[in-house]
């Protein structure tokens, strides 16, 4: 970075960019898409592929501003939103507790842990089959496999933040008179915590491929439901416009939420490993 | 407690495999009882949940007939070929974009977005571009280890502390001294975590897309006893499943992760 001094005018441009990116990390995350995208336009202008094939970047555009006027695109999205979030809570309480008490108890670790390491193998999509014939095709189908799908990494991670706790801590806060509950709520919690948020973090991004499974398998609305009728339709465009807002939504949340809590966990508690 | 255990009788290695084998398999044998028990007690009706026999029954038959290693072989070309290739052109790849740091800050952003897309949200254009069957599945598995495989090569060959790129420049190190010694052990410990992550969602993956679009594989199997309400052949291919991705993760990933992090040693 700290090469001579050259007065080179796309080197100069190159300089001011960094020091754009710097000072606001978000042009960094945005302006590198600038030139997929217009590589994306030229070739789709120059016909390399047949249009229905392979539309571009307008058409999106154009397919957006439809579905969106139409209430389609508003519908599905608040559709999986709100399934992700309901089920990801649910998944997660379940999980905390779950991974507490695996944690913490010699014994159902011994008998747990197998248990949960083989359902946590087993994977959330294999599950849909039985599913469909337990529940039908509905809400309940997709709302089961997504809490099973966010579960295991939280109570799989969760277990390892507090075994990883060194037992001195326990100890010096059994010595200065702590009683159970707040050993629980003052060594155990917060020292599992940074992990419990791995947990999180991996728990959302495999519920989030379970959804659109799920959605394109046995929905009736949804993001996943979108792309898989745009597909039977071929509709290349409505396939295309579901990738880009599967994208755009991850980057929402993995910004608004999950790196927020990440760094307040990470400065707080300082047990983050970089 | 376990110094006195040592020293009373130290166990062989083979004893200690064994034992933490057994101690692993036992809760999941409990299950298996809790599981035939709650079936007969409350007489569960076998469309909603098969005893054990049943699966067994449903087991043996497909192994007899040849069709579960038909499935399973099936499964496994398309995750070796798509996992095979994706690996092949990513971390080169991977290593290219990290050498340069303004190439990287340029693309990083870009295969993160597509690192998210990767796995299941390929599969409705991936059928529409390559037709139902092994192209558009081994796609899917091609792209779902890719991004996070390049991905996690440039993470890595960008963490190499400059210091030991310029130690090795200053003894006089080739191009190719440095790239085998110097970037490609720094960024592996990186690029194994990336392909353990990236099978995974392949894996997952694949089971989707072998249940919408082909009609061989462990996930057809599933969904095409799902046709015929054989909760049973159902019940069985989980399981078949659930012990193939812990075979996978347990002996060869975890492993090699493990022993490439001891190797190189990056990790403190």
């Amino acid at each position: 970075m700290s090469e001579a001094v050259v007065v080179n005018p796309a080197l100069r441009l190159w300089s001011g960019y960094l020091r754009l990116v710097a000072r606001h990390p978000v042009i960094g995350s945005v302006v590198p898409f600038l030139p997929l995208i217009a590589l994306w336009a030229i070739v789709v202008e120059a016909g390399v592929f047949p249009r229905a094939f392979f539309p571009g970047p307008t058409d999106v555009y154009h397919s957006f501003v439809d579905l969106t006027r139409k209430g389609v695109l508003p519908a599905y999205l608040a559709d999986s939103i709100v399934r992700l979030a309901v089920g990801a809570a649910a998944g997660m309480v379940a999980g905390i507790l779950l991974g507490l008490l695996v944690g913490l108890n010699e014994l159902a670790h011994r008998a747990l842990w197998p248990v949960l390491l083989f359902f946590q193998a087993i994977g959330d999509i294999a599950w849909l089959p039985l599913l469909i014939i337990w529940f039908g095709f509905g809400l309940q189908t997709m709302t089961f496999v997504i809490v099973y799908t966010v579960l295991f990494p939280v109570v799989l991670n969760t277990v390892l933040g507090v075994r990883s706790i060194p037992l001195d801590l326990h100890r010096a806060a059994l010595s200065l008179g702590a009683p159970r509950w707040r050993i629980l709520t003052e060594v155990v919690l917060p020292g599992a915590l940074p992990n419990i948020i791995t947990g999180l973090r991996n728990g959302l991004g495999y519920g989030w491929r379970a959804l659109i499974a799920a959605e394109m398998i046995v929905g009736t609305s949804g993001i996943g439901f979108m792309m898989f009728d745009a597909r039977r339709a071929g509709s290349v465009v409505e396939i295309l416009l579901g990738m880009i807002i599967l994208g755009l939504l991850w980057y929402a949340v993995d910004a608004l939420i999950l790196a927020p809590i990440e760094r307040a966990t990470g400065q707080r508690w300082g047990m983050v490993t970089r | 407690m376990n110094e006195l255990v040592q020293v009373e009788a130290k166990p062989s290695m083979a004893m200690k495999r064994l034992r933490s084998a057994l101690s692993f398999v036992f809760p999941l044998l409990c299950l298996v009882f809790l599981w035939e028990f709650t079936v007969r007690a409350f007489s569960v009706h076998p469309g909603v949940f098969p005893g054990v026999g049943a699966v067994l029954k449903a087991g043996a038959e497909s192994i007899a007939n040849g069709s579960l290693f038909l499935h399973i072989g099936a499964s496994f070309a398309r995750v070796i070929t798509g996992t095979v290739l994706a690996v092949l052109v990513a971390v080169p790849l991977g290593i290219l974009m990290g050498v340069s740091p303004g190439v990287s800050i340029l693309l990083t952003p870009l295969f993160r977005f597509f690192s998210v897309l990767a796995g299941i949200a390929w599969i409705p254009i991936a059928t529409l571009w390559f037709g139902y069957g092994f192209g558009a599945i081994t796609f899917v598995i091609f792209n779902a280890v890719f991004f996070v495989v390049a991905y996690n090569t440039l993470l890595g060959v960008s963490s190499i502390p400059p210091q030991l790129r310029n130690a090795a420049w200053s003894l006089g190190a080739t191009r190719w001294n440095m790239l085998w010694e110097v970037l490609l052990p720094g960024a592996l410990p990186n690029i194994v975590t990336g392909v353990r992550t990236g099978l995974g969602f392949a894996w997952r993956g694949l089971i989707a897309a072998e249940m919408i679009a082909t009609n061989l594989g462990l996930g057809y199997m599933l969904f095409l006893a799902r046709d015929f309400y054989r909760t049973e052949l159902i019940v069985f291919g989980m399981i078949v499943i659930g012990i193939l991705w812990l075979l996978i993760d347990r002996l060869v990933l975890a492993p090699l992760e493990r022993r490439t992090i001891e190797r190189w040693g990056l990790v403190r």
